[in-house]
């Protein structure tokens, strides 16, 4: 290994120098006691002897001197000569130092913000062994829309299938307490004894249970998360095989699992315990428990193969379902980071691309800005050319002029993306993964500084590459042409790519916009809602439950000013509701639809004030009464939509449903309006109102209340936990106004289109000090031309002219490209777009005209001062 | 010191290092003092250009150093020949041996 060492030695030499420099003089004192020594053996005094070696050896200083420029120390000391002098050029200009550093650092900043961001999402692996083969497999029909299993073709499958090394499945989270001392609530996942070994997953202490553990009546063991086993058992290890209660029942810890495990579905759990579901009666029953199930692709194998090579067993499977139902039925695998993501993956490859056109609009003008003083600074160049600096050197001093600045602008931009972080994870609804956790890592840093150096480097060399030459020691300026060329470019570049930002911003917020302002069907002004929840340990009996909430009814409705008190079991326009397909629905003197599920049907139980509580129109028949109540019938409301669905015209006055297909006949006394019931963009489905009549099997341990009041919302929430109060002073009460309810439902949106419509301000701002910079540097250089024109007798308008045409064609050259940009990626977006389409022509127009106003606003300022130019004085400096 | 010195021709004395650490390895001293020796006295290596020519030899990777005990208990830096110098000594020699012979039918005329 002889030669590795020395051609490290010799990078060593040429990078850092030899050593040290004591090891140098160690070596010369070495010399010169061998010399000393040799001339005592020659017989001289000691003193004589010493003399004569220094003598001979000639200057301790001028050899130390001599190595060290073989040691190309030299190197060095340029390059801080360099460094130094490239600084005190900064501070020579601080307008363009700061234009610079402060353009790079908000590209760098909102990069790498957003990066962190989406790296979770996109790009880093699966905590799992060899992520990338594992995928989510089942069935898609409608209600539910994650592919899941039933029991029976789960069993199935897993003996049967071909294209997976391993098939696994869980029956999702339940909450469960921890009855012990300082009683903790929980949640449970129930997996089966393969789910670890399929993800490749060991627990951090003892061991996964077995399959034997995972029958029905086997002695309970569990598994408990890093979490628990740190928060409650304090990291004891001695936990293994110890006894915990859970649910009353004695449960023994066999494993604790590693931090960084998460469960596929990236939901959270405490405890992992087997599911104890007996196969031979899952095989047997019909459907059987629903399950989500998780797989391991052979190695070779593709998801499509999988999916191919699972169509037989899936046709099988259909022969289960009930006929009507098989054309909504659909085999999905897919891979598990698409489980995972959902929507979110779509957003952030939106995100990045956005961000990354601010970068790449931020690396422009910095070039921008490069090259104007690179033509600014010819002469400078040309005189140390010819005073004997070589081109290396000249080339070297603009590059680590260059890297300098992109140093200090990494620097800025980090903090401004530690500063953005901050700032989305505050603003940022729920639902975004991972969101809580990004920071800037090294890899993200890493991103930051790569960009940087590429985009200094580029654009830093390039004005350097051309030799300077004597003429542009007179002043005479021909290397500005070519430059400024480029610098167009780079505009239109500039302007192409911030029109389609801008554009997907103005569509992200026409979409908010339509989102918010679409009828509701309901009023939202002054209504307070109120979440209440009993639980069934205070209240088992659903008497009691019916009990409490007629209590607290009757004294919200003596409160002064309230108008209508409602109690339901769900909420429009968004969130949980009950809902089931039409074909389950027993329409009186009409036959089951032959085919197909019919669709979704919503519905609520509800008491007779809540449809005057939220301002929701009966358009035929009569509302519930309050005597409804009291009856033994059952009354049923259905919407117009459910009208128009169920009876095609016919009056529905008095006809009949039965809504389970067995059970009680429901009467419908009444029509009501249309209500938003499927969030802000979802497809309203039809919907149903049963009443909740004073009978204990109509109520639950939760409700809904709604209070439609006449004072303020404050005011009214305040009553409303004084009188929950009263009747327990136990009970939390989560209170919000209507108007804030539907808000938030548009959170999501909001949060998207902010973030694109940030964004694109930023590129604009940018480009339009791409443009300004571009035209402001024409004039400079153009003044004597100007002064020339003007003394031959143009006119202050025709150099306006002059210079407003060039600003123009930049525009409008940018501007097509940017529209025909918009036209082809915005169509990317439109999964997000709600009420507009993704080449909506007004908003185009809007953001055209916009961009234009901020560009001509950019070329005039400049473009004036030409004209101001006196003429005499321009040929003057010529 | 002999009254018959000679300054050595440029570019010479890298070879002279070369050939010297053929035989094994030496310190800066003992190079000195051994081409000394060797031509008898005519050829004296100045200490300024003995060390900037280890070191760019080092740089170029036909010697490598490296710190060793010596008598007295001090520590010298030994120089040896790496392949690369071999290489390059045996090339020089030739070529030394070329212009020698040029040389030497020149001035017999």
């Amino acid at each position: 290994m002889n030669w590795l060492r020395d051609v490290l030695r010799r990078a060593q030499i040429r990078l850092f120098g030899d050593g040290t420099i004591d090891e140098l003089d160690e070596e010369l004192r070495d010399h010169i006691a061998r010399q000393v020594e040799h001339n005592i053996a020659k017989g001289m005094t000691i003193d004589e002897a010493r003399r004569q070696a220094t003598i001979e050896f000639g200057g301790v200083e001028q050899a130390r001197e001599e190595v060290r420029e073989q040691r190309q120390v030299v190197v060095f000391e340029t390059l801080s000569h360099d460094v130094r002098y490239a600084l005190r050029g900064l501070r020579r200009s601080p307008a363009f130092a700061m234009a610079t550093i402060l353009t790079f650092a908000i590209g760098i900043g909102a990069t790498t913000a957003v990066f962190s961001v989406v790296d979770r999402i996109l790009f880093r692996s699966l905590p799992y062994r060899d992520a990338w083969q594992l995928v989510s497999i089942g069935v898609v029909a409608p209600v539910e829309p994650q592919e899941f299993m039933l029991g029976y073709s789960y069993y199935e499958w897993q003996d049967h299938q071909t294209p997976f090394t391993a098939i696994t499945s869980w029956t999702g989270v339940n909450t469960c307490d921890l009855t012990e001392n300082n009683a903790l609530r929980l949640s449970c996942a129930s997996v089966e004894a393969n789910f670890l070994p399929t993800f490749g997953v060991t627990p951090l202490l003892g061991r996964n249970f077995s399959a034997d553990e995972d029958r029905p009546n086997a002695p309970k063991v569990a598994l408990i998360s890093y979490g628990l086993w740190s928060s409650r058992f304090g990291r004891d290890p001695s936990i293994i095989n110890r006894t915990i209660s859970i649910d009353g029942n004695p449960v023994r810890v066999i494993g604790v699992l590693d931090n960084y495990f998460q469960l596929p579905t990236l939901d959270t759990a405490d405890i992992l315990a087997p599911e104890g579901i007996d196969p031979a009666s899952q095989r047997t029953a019909n459907p059987g428990r629903v399950r989500w199930a998780f797989a391991r692709l052979k190695p070779g194998i593709t998801i499509a193969q999988a999916n191919a090579a699972m169509e037989p067993l899936f046709q099988q499977m259909l022969e289960t379902v009930p006929p009507q139902f098989r054309k909504e039925v659909h085999l999905r695998v897919r891979s598990l980071r698409d489980r995972q993501m959902h929507d979110a993956r779509l957003a952030a490859w939106i995100l990045l691309v956005a961000v990354i056109s601010v970068l790449l609009i931020a690396c422009a003008n910095v070039a921008s800005l490069l090259l104007a003083r690179a033509a600014g600074r010819q002469r400078e160049m040309a005189v140390r050319s010819a005073l004997g600096a070589s081109r290396a050197r000249l080339i070297r001093q603009t590059l680590i002029e260059s890297l300098l600045l992109a140093l200090i602008a990494t620097t800025v931009g980090c903090i401004i993306a530690a500063v953005l972080i901050r700032i989305f994870v505050v603003v940022a609804p729920e639902g975004i993964p991972f969101l809580a956790n990004a920071h800037i890592d090294t890899r993200v840093i890493l991103f930051a500084v790569f960009a940087s150096l590429l985009c200094g480097t580029l654009f830093g060399v390039a004005p350097a590459l051309q030799r300077p030459n004597a003429e542009s020691l007179a002043g005479h300026s021909n290397l500005a042409v070519p430059h400024s060329k480029l610098r167009q470019i780079l505009v239109m570049t500039q302007i192409a790519v911030s029109l389609m930002l801008l554009a997907g911003a103005g569509l992200l917020l026409r979409s908010l916009w339509n989102l918010q302002s679409q009828p509701l069907g309901m009023h939202t002004n002054r209504l307070v809602t109120s979440a209440i929840d009993l639980g069934t340990e205070r209240y088992p009996k659903p008497e009691q439950q019916m009990a409490f909430f007629l209590q607290l009814e009757s004294r919200l409705r003596k409160m002064p000013g309230v108008n209508a008190v409602g109690l339901s079991d769900s909420l429009p326009p968004g969130g949980w509701r009950h809902d089931q397909i039409y074909a389950g629905i027993r329409v009186e003197g009409k036959p089951l639809p032959a085919e197909g599920t019919g669709g979704v049907i919503v519905w609520r139980w509800v008491t007779p004030d809540y449809f005057r509580a939220l301002g929701i129109p009966i358009v035929r028949g009569r509302p519930f009464r309050e005597d409804d109540r009291d009856s033994s019938d059952h009354f049923i409301i259905v919407s117009q939509s459910f009208a128009q669905r169920a009876f095609r015209g016919e009056d529905p006055i008095g006809r009949r449903l039965q809504p389970g297909l067995e059970g009680p006949w429901y009467t419908i006394v009444g029509v009501a309006a249309e209500v938003k019931n499927s969030g802000l963009s979802g497809e309203s489905e039809p919907e149903y109102y049963r009443l909740r009549r004073n009978r204990a099997e109509d109520w639950q341990h939760s409700a809904r209340l709604t209070v439609q009041t006449a004072i303020a919302s404050a005011t009214t929430e305040q009553w409303i936990r004084s009188q929950v109060a009263l009747l327990d002073p136990t009970l939390p009460v989560e209170s919000e106004t209507m108007t804030q309810r539907v808000s938030k439902l548009a959170d999501r949106p909001r949060f998207e289109a902010a973030l694109l419509g940030l964004f694109a301000s930023i590129g604009v701002l940018l480009a339009a000090m791409g443009i300004y910079g571009v035209i402001a540097f024409l004039v400079t250089q153009r003044t004597p031309e100007i002064g020339l024109r003007m003394a031959v007798g143009a006119t202050r308008r025709d150099i306006l002219w002059l210079f407003g045409m060039q600003g123009f064609r930049m525009i409008a050259v940018g501007g097509v490209i940017g529209v025909l940009l918009a036209l082809a990626g915005l169509r990317a977006l439109s999964s997000f777009l709600f009420g507009v389409r993704a080449a909506d022509p007004l908003s185009f127009l809007i953001v055209c005209l916009l961009l234009i106003a901020v560009a001509t606003l950019a070329i005039w300022i400049p473009a004036r001062k030409a004209t101001q130019v006196e003429p005499m004085q321009a040929l003057r400096n010529e | 010191m002999s009254p018959q010195a000679i300054d050595l021709v440029q570019g010479t004395l890298e070879v002279l290092i070369l050939k010297t650490l053929a035989l094994g390895p030496m310190h800066g001293w003992g190079i000195g003092q051994r081409i000394q020796q060797v031509s008898q006295d005519v050829l004296r290596v100045g200490q300024g250009s003995l060390y900037p020519a280890l070191h760019r030899l080092e740089a170029s990777g036909w010697i490598r150093s490296e710190w060793g005990p010596s008598e007295n208990n001090r520590r010298s830096r030994y120089y040896s020949l790496t392949r690369a110098g071999r290489k390059h000594l045996d090339s020089e020699l030739k070529n030394w041996g070329r212009l020698s012979s040029a040389i030497a039918l020149v001035l017999a005329q």
